[in-house]
């Protein structure tokens, strides 16, 4: 990877993705926030392609752009009376002191082993290859994967549902709150 | 029909030569670099060129159809026949002012407008205008397709929170929940088409169909049905337009845009229709392949046709049927569309194993499979008529979204019943 | 110079780092979340240029490995935001440092 439009596509999402995820650090507003880890995940999908794996790409786009960030989004529109601001515990300076240990760890670690062979050329057709791999040497974490999804769609559902008593005596309250004579709630 | 013919770069029935042309005399001087990008650039070009047009005969089309529909003349005015009405639209648009509301996010207000774009456009570039004809031939065109239309929702979003007013916000809250639904039951739909074509290359799909001699919407009628109507909700087309119901909420998550940036929103809803439509006609009609006509006709002008018919289609839904409710919506996406495409998926599956590893005759198989798929698809959403008595009558015992702090229907008759105060 | 690994290495540290302050110091669950997920995306992003760039007996492993990463993240948020969710209801804020009735 050495042609100039790879160094191209790699230093501009490099600078997108990192300053997005920057971007999430510093802002004040919880909904600026998610739009920069929108543009994060998007300059991730970028780096995927980069590499030559559309079809992580390509989920990627699907699963966090698609399906996640919209989770998110709905879950901030859902607690109306929450602060929305993106403020920072107690935890903000030994917070900061472990991103950096860490940072310098991951990146002597990165630099300083030496990785082996390297492969030129990239794999060709990836999605055909998962989509075996996942069926013959993966299929008991496949499965399992399967499992843990429906356990979390369960869970998930349970959590956040209310019961119907709830709803009503919510809705009686609402009720008799709305008019001036019955005084106050139940 | 000779080969020199066909490659020539003027030969119009594969466009692709002329950038073919273009590209290799990048080559023979620049760099390497030079030419993909020139490549890439002359891709966007005739897609730009493509969609430009395109659009405003489509204003013209969409209004001139749907007041025959009812009943009316529409525009007639401006120009011959009212042809000249889009510009006369466009030049409105631009003169009038950019309202921006005091209370919006201000930095948020100015990117949706610009994000609906995107997706808009990427999506062309998998669409196969002929056998060479296609930006690119992504090996995961489908998935690419569902990722890249499903991120429409997040600008949307972003427009309806931006505008801090709660119709907008009402009207984002829709088009997510309603998107997430319908999402859903076309990647199940998209996914039996998979199943059968054994490729998620969207050229590889058209091929199957040139290769067995059918369109898929023979084969597989319940599945182009739970496309149109997902890539309807998709589009916030009536009768899904629930998230910018003008009777209920103003006009959704656009109640704030004025001037050329609601004229943007509405010619991105126009454009993403068009390419809906061109990909229903590339999964479910053939594409640029109408037995054997693709060698004489130029093979994008096949897929124009095509894409025309179900943009008709589009069209004609819209000017018939009235808007639904929310929960109506829901009730018929999850109760309908999502348990018949796992069905529909196992049964495809099913189908391919048969055709594959058991090497049934196709020539008997497949009409023998199309047959059975009709009789499931009737017999599916007959036995959904018959359980929820066939919607319209029949009202649902309580309010569905609409309750809690919300109101709904139980708060109000709660309301009416509840003894009336000391005045 | 080539682009070749250790950028990416590097840029997935830089991620993850980033990530690891989100999911540390912010208050807000929905803000936490983020983090875990920016984390995550470190993750993967590392095991695909491992990949890319190193032999392996099995191709692609890796990338199977991101494909299960990103199904249990997608587990995970569902049931993060739910609990979430539920913590809102209950006391009416979503500020991690607030949740605290079993803290002393």
């Amino acid at each position: 990877m050495d042609g100039v439009g790879h160094h191209l596509a790699f230093w501009s999402l490099a600078v997108i993705t990192v300053g997005a995820a920057l971007g999430i650090l510093v802002s004040r507003n919880l909904i600026h926030a998610m739009v920069m880890l929108i543009l994060s995940f998007i300059g991730v999908a970028g780096l995927y392609l980069l590499l030559s794996a559309e079809f992580i790409a390509v989920v990627q786009i699907l699963v966090y752009v698609g399906a996640i960030s919209v989770l998110m989004l709905f879950a901030i529109l859902l607690t109306p009376r929450a602060a929305r601001d993106n403020a920072e515990t107690a935890m903000r300076y030994p917070g900061l002191i472990l991103m950096g240990l860490v940072i310098a760890a991951t990146v002597f670690v990165a630099l300083e082993t030496d990785w082996g062979a390297v492969r030129e050329e990239p794999v060709a057709e990836s999605a055909r290859i998962i989509g075996q791999s996942l069926i013959n040497e993966f299929v008991l974490p496949f499965e399992i994967a399967a499992v843990l999804l429906t356990a979390a769609l369960v869970g998930a559902v349970a959590l956040a549902r209310r019961d119907d008593e709830d709803i009503d005596a919510h809705e009686q309250s609402l009720t008799l709150e709305g008019r001036e004579d019955s005084g106050g709630s139940s | 029909m000779s080969a020199w013919l066909l490659a020539a770069w003027y030969d119009l029935r594969d466009l692709s030569g002329i950038s073919r042309e273009i590209t290799e005399w990048v080559a023979s001087w620049g760099p390497e670099w030079l030419a993909s990008a020139v490549s890439g650039a002359i891709g966007a070009i005739g897609i730009l060129a493509v969609i430009g047009p395109t659009l405003m005969i489509l204003i013209w089309t969409e209004r001139k159809v749907i007041a025959r529909l009812q009943v009316r003349y529409g525009p007639n005015r401006v120009g011959p026949r009212g042809l000249l009405q889009p510009v006369a639209d466009a030049v409105k648009l631009i003169l009038k002012e950019e309202l921006v509301p005091r209370a919006a996010d201000k930095w948020l207000f100015f990117l949706p407008p610009v994000l609906v774009f995107i997706p808009a456009l990427l999506v062309w570039g998998v669409l196969p205008f002929g056998p060479h004809m296609q930006v690119a031939d992504l090996n995961v065109g489908v998935l690419f397709l569902l990722a890249v239309s499903g991120t429409n929702v997040l600008a949307v979003f972003i427009a309806g929170w931006a505008s801090n007013n709660k119709y907008a916000l009402f009207g984002a809250m829709r088009v997510i929940a309603m998107t997430i639904s319908y999402e859903i039951a076309m990647v199940l739909a998209l996914l039996t088409v998979v199943f059968l074509t054994g490729t998620m290359s969207i050229n590889g799909i058209v091929l199957w169909q040139q290769q067995e001699d059918l369109i898929l919407i023979v084969l597989l009628p319940m599945t182009a049905l739970t496309f149109l109507l997902g890539a309807t909700a998709e589009l916030n087309r009536t009768p899904m337009d629930i998230a910018e119901a003008e009777s209920e909420i103003v006009a959704g998550y656009h109640t704030e845009y004025s001037g050329m940036r609601f004229g943007l929103f509405y010619a991105v809803e126009l454009a993403n229709t068009l390419v809906m439509s061109a990909f229903m006609a590339t999964f479910f009609l053939g594409g640029w392949w109408l037995w054997g006509l693709d060698a004489w006709v130029p093979s994008w002008i096949i897929l124009l046709v095509k894409t025309s018919l179900v943009y008709f289609v589009f069209i004609w839904l819209r000017g018939t049927l009235p808007r639904l409710r929310i929960d109506q919506l829901m009730t018929f996406c999850w109760k309908l569309l999502v348990p018949a495409g796992l069905l529909f998926v196992a049964i495809a599956a099913v189908e391919r194993t048969l055709l594959l590893e058991y090497a049934w005759d196709r020539t008997i198989a497949l009409p023998v499979m199309a047959v059975i798929n009709a009789a499931v698809t009737v017999a599916v959403i007959g036995a959904y008529a018959r359980v929820t008595g066939a919607g319209a009558h029949r009202a649902p015992a309580g309010p569905r979204m609409a309750r809690g702090r919300l109101g709904g229907l139980r708060a109000a008759r709660q309301l009416a019943q509840a003894p009336s105060g000391s005045d | 110079m080539t682009i070749g690994l250790e950028h990416f290495l590097v840029l997935g540290a830089l991620l993850f780092g980033v990530g690891l302050y989100v999911a540390l110091a912010k208050r807000n669950a929905i803000g936490v979340l983020m983090g875990v997920e920016l984390m995550l995306n470190a993750v993967n992003l590392t095991l695909v240029a491992f990949g890319r760039f190193v032999e392996s007996e099995v191709a692609l492993s890796t990338s199977v490995f991101v494909v299960f990463i990103i199904a249990v993240a997608a587990a995970e948020i569902a049931v993060g935001l739910a609990l979430a969710m539920v913590v809102y209801r209950n006391r009416d804020t979503i500020n991690v440092d607030r949740v605290n009735l079993l803290k002393w």
